[in-house]
């Protein structure tokens, strides 16, 4: 046991300076839309290519609308290896929003122009008061709805050195009579809907709850499956938002952050020039 | 050379040429459980599964057979919802028609166990693969199938699931306990049904790859590549030298961070927790490797139909020239740290233990079959991308238990990080020769690989405008769910659970789907 502990000290230290500073391995974390460098052809090509309709384009190369939904987004990367200029990635790991809206872009052209995006409003401030019950320590109760075991190695990650959630305060429960948060992945089948609310139910007063990944937030690439009864917020009230297929671990530390109050929001599916 | 079809010529059998390497035949409704149990005396039954669609009812059983590259593919029309069952012939069918009934809605006749497989509550006559669209939301659930119970004085029943403690995969475990040693143990598998591979009728190839992608979070490569081999082989499309290269790579990074997690999580089991970090560490850095690589962790979209959708960039093969000596220091010194640990070999040594006889009667897969003398392996047997051109050797234990599900895989990181090397050092930034003429469209056609928990085994067939009929997957975490009771019952204590479990390490998500 001895020589364990001492190839633990050798290797010191091994943890991410996360959330203090950035950390500079971080994985693509989302897909960023420059609308404006897009001409209302690309738009189309780029709605074509999408498998999820992430990306969907509303009348035609002549008067449209493009429509980004980040929620739906699965990182598989066409958009972005097709039409490079307008669509790269991010790595920023700040994805997670408070509102399912905050992750969409839409975008509008008319005849002879190229697409335009409209202005994003300014992220709502909502504090809820429930929030700052939580700032120190929040007890999280994980739930896979059916999820294809991606989220779940990434969530698993999180209790690895290099994340170690337990310096922010964050723990995984086993029950959910002790957890402050749900935090949910992948699409909820028909028959993880029951045990999904049991646990809901089982859990006290205030409590938060998080969908994580594509599949939880619109369902993913299942959406619309025979088997499968639908994306996380048709089931129960969500909170956080936090997109990736899966999320890195980064996103999900932010996303927790988020929910309760120690980390702002910084999502926004579009860029500007300069920004 | 030729086993398959020295069987097949026993047999009276003509079978037609198929896709490269396969042949295929098609027999009457009669002779296709003699047959099926014929074939399986000499060739390994891959694959048991059935094909629906309008006034279409199809089975096909696949073959292969010890150093054979090849396939055999056996079809049989049907003309009625039922069959005679091959399960009282061929025992590993067992699982395959139970799955064939519950989700084609076909009826094995004379199956001895024709139960569920999944589906717990789910409405009679609305079979998923099957079914039209909304036809769930309409039947009224039955009641759940019943679960094999030991009765008896001082037995009684630990229900564990579907929501587990930490976070991992929904599933259930009924533990049928006599206090501390574990009587039986019913897995409850199907929680998590998306129906997958229904969701790709209809659609492109490459929307499918999408799909097949995500069947698996932490197989999406061997899932990935196993689907995109079929569609290839189906539309005779041939795939370049240096992209065979770079499948073979990113095949091994995954098979690297599986194998990596999963001693990690054994010693987590154990209660060795400087060694679960540790190795979370490495695979955490072995993840990372593959975002320089791919742009993504667990290497989804890295693949495209005909190759890989963007070649692998100098940077991320440069970072990974890098890492390797760090992790072949790494992963050796703790291989020697945990065998030297008696409190962690002591939890493993005899732990549910499987017998080769019963391994092989299950055509078991992957480490879990490896480990108890199946000698298994398709980038040997069937080499595919570029495994013809790599040495490697294939670890196989006849022990049975935790302890050889461990030492396979703890030889498996070394010679997949060989396998790094080797791909490395043969100049992977050389351009090579061209992929040749493209081959026959057969519009149907078998593809496999090698995943981290052993033969990945997809199956496709198009339509005339390239849009996929039919796509089955039968992952090995499909094969392996079969004898985990089994593996169980051998003398096992309760607390020997999460043991057993993670040396299994069979994923949900591939046997739900």
């Amino acid at each position: 046991m001895s020589r364990w502990i001492a190839l633990g000290l050798r290797r010191g230290m091994l943890t991410t300076g996360y959330p203090r500073h950035p950390d500079p391995g971080a994985p693509p974390a989302a897909v960023r839309v420059r609308a404006e460098a897009l001409t209302a052809e690309q738009a189309v090509r780029a709605a074509d290519l999408c498998p999820t309709g992430a990306i969907q384009v509303e009348g035609d190369a002549g008067t449209g609308a493009l429509r980004v939904d980040m929620g739906r987004c699965v990182m598989c990367g066409r958009c972005v290896r097709a039409l490079p200029d307008a669509f790269t990635y991010s790595t920023a790991p700040e994805v997670a929003v408070r509102s399912r809206e905050r992750l969409t872009l839409r975008a509008v052209w008319s005849r002879g122009e190229g697409p335009q995006p409209e202005a994003i409003e300014a992220a709502e401030e909502l504090q809820r008061r429930s929030l700052s019950l939580f700032r120190r320590s929040l007890h999280i109760r994980h739930v896979d709805a059916g999820s294809c075991n991606g989220c779940e190695s990434e969530l698993q990650m999180l209790g690895s050195p290099v994340y170690d959630l337990h310096r922010l305060g964050l723990f995984f429960t086993p029950t959910p009579r002790h957890a402050d948060c749900l935090l949910v992945t992948g699409v909820v089948t028909r028959q993880m809907e029951q045990p999904l609310r049991d646990t809901y139910d089982a859990m006290p007063e205030p409590k938060l709850v998080v969908a994580a990944g594509a599949c939880a937030i619109a369902g993913g690439p299942f959406e619309g499956g025979l088997t499968v009864r639908g994306p996380l917020d048709h089931v129960l009230p969500v909170d956080v938002y936090v997109p990736g297929c899966p999320p890195s671990p980064l996103a999900l530390l932010h996303a927790l952050l988020l929910a309760v109050g120690r980390a702002q929001e910084r999502c926004s599916p579009g860029v500007r020039d300069g920004s | 050379m030729s086993a398959l079809r020295d069987l097949a010529a026993g047999l009276d059998m003509e079978p037609e040429p198929g896709a490269a390497g396969e042949m295929h035949a098609t027999c009457s409704e009669e002779r296709f459980a003699p047959r099926v149990a014929a074939l399986a005396e000499g060739a390994i039954l891959a694959d048991l599964f059935a094909t629906t669609g309008e006034r279409r009812r199809r089975l096909s059983a696949v073959f292969e057979a010890a150093g054979d590259p090849g396939w055999l593919v056996l079809h049989c029309d049907l003309s009625s919802d039922s069959f005679t069952s091959v399960t009282p012939l061929v025992h590993s069918a067992a699982w395959y028609e139970r799955e064939i009934r519950e989700m084609h809605g076909l009826e094995p006749l004379g199956h001895p166990m024709p139960a569920r497989l999944r589906l717990l509550d789910w409405p009679e006559g609305v079979p998923p693969m099957r079914a039209g669209p909304g036809a769930a939301a309409r039947g009224e659930p039955s009641e759940p199938e019943r679960v094999p119970v030991v009765r008896g004085r001082g037995v009684f029943q630990i229900p564990l699931g579907p929501v587990r403690s930490g976070p991992q995969e929904s599933g259930e475990f009924l533990f049928n306990s006599g206090g501390e040693d574990l009587v039986a143990v019913s897995p409850l598998l199907g929680y998590k049904l998306r129906a997958v591979e229904r969701l790709a009728e209809g659609r492109s190839p490459e929307e499918g790859l999408v799909l097949a992608e995500r069947l698996a979070g932490v197989s999406a490569f061997a899932n990935g590549l196993a689907y995109a081999q079929a569609v290839e082989r189906s539309l005779g499309i041939r795939v370049g030298p240096r992209q065979r290269a770079a499948r073979s790579l990113l095949n091994e990074l995954e098979r690297l961070h599986n194998h990596l997690g999963d001693i990690g999580r054994l010693a987590e089991a154990t209660g060795l927790m400087v060694a679960a970090a540790q190795y979370a560490a490495l695979k955490e850095e072995v993840l990372r490797a593959g975002a320089d690589l791919t742009a993504h962790r667990y290497l989804r979209g890295a693949l495209s139909i005909g190759g890989l959708s963007a070649p692998l960039p100098s940077s991320g093969l440069h970072g990974l020239r890098r890492a390797l000596p760090g992790w072949h220091r790494r992963t050796e010194r703790m291989r020697v740290l945990l065998e030297a640990t008696g409190t962690f070999t002591d939890r493993l040594e005899t732990t549910a233990r499987l017998r080769a006889r019963y391994a092989a009667a299950h055509n078991l897969v992957g480490p879990v079959g490896r480990s108890a003398a199946v000698d298994r392996d398709c980038r040997r047997d069937h080499p595919y991308a570029a495994y013809e051109e790599l040495r490697f050797e294939v670890p196989v234990r006849p022990e049975g238990d935790a302890q050889a599900r461990l030492a396979v895989r703890i030889e498996e990181v070394r010679q997949s990080l060989g396998i790094l090397d080797q791909l490395l050092e043969n100049g992977f930034d050389r351009e090579r020769s061209g992929g040749g003429e493209p081959e026959t469209a057969r519009h149907e056609a078998l593809g496999w690989c090698e995943g981290a928990g052993g033969q990945t085994l997809h199956w496709v067939e198009l339509d005339a405008d390239a849009r996929i009929v039919r796509w089955r997957a039968r992952p090995p975490a499909f094969v392996n769910w079969h004898v985990y009771s089994e593996a169980c019952a051998s003398g096992n204590n309760l607390t020997d659970h999460p043991v057993i479990e993670a040396s299994f390490a069979l994923s949900h998500a591939e046997f739900d789907r």
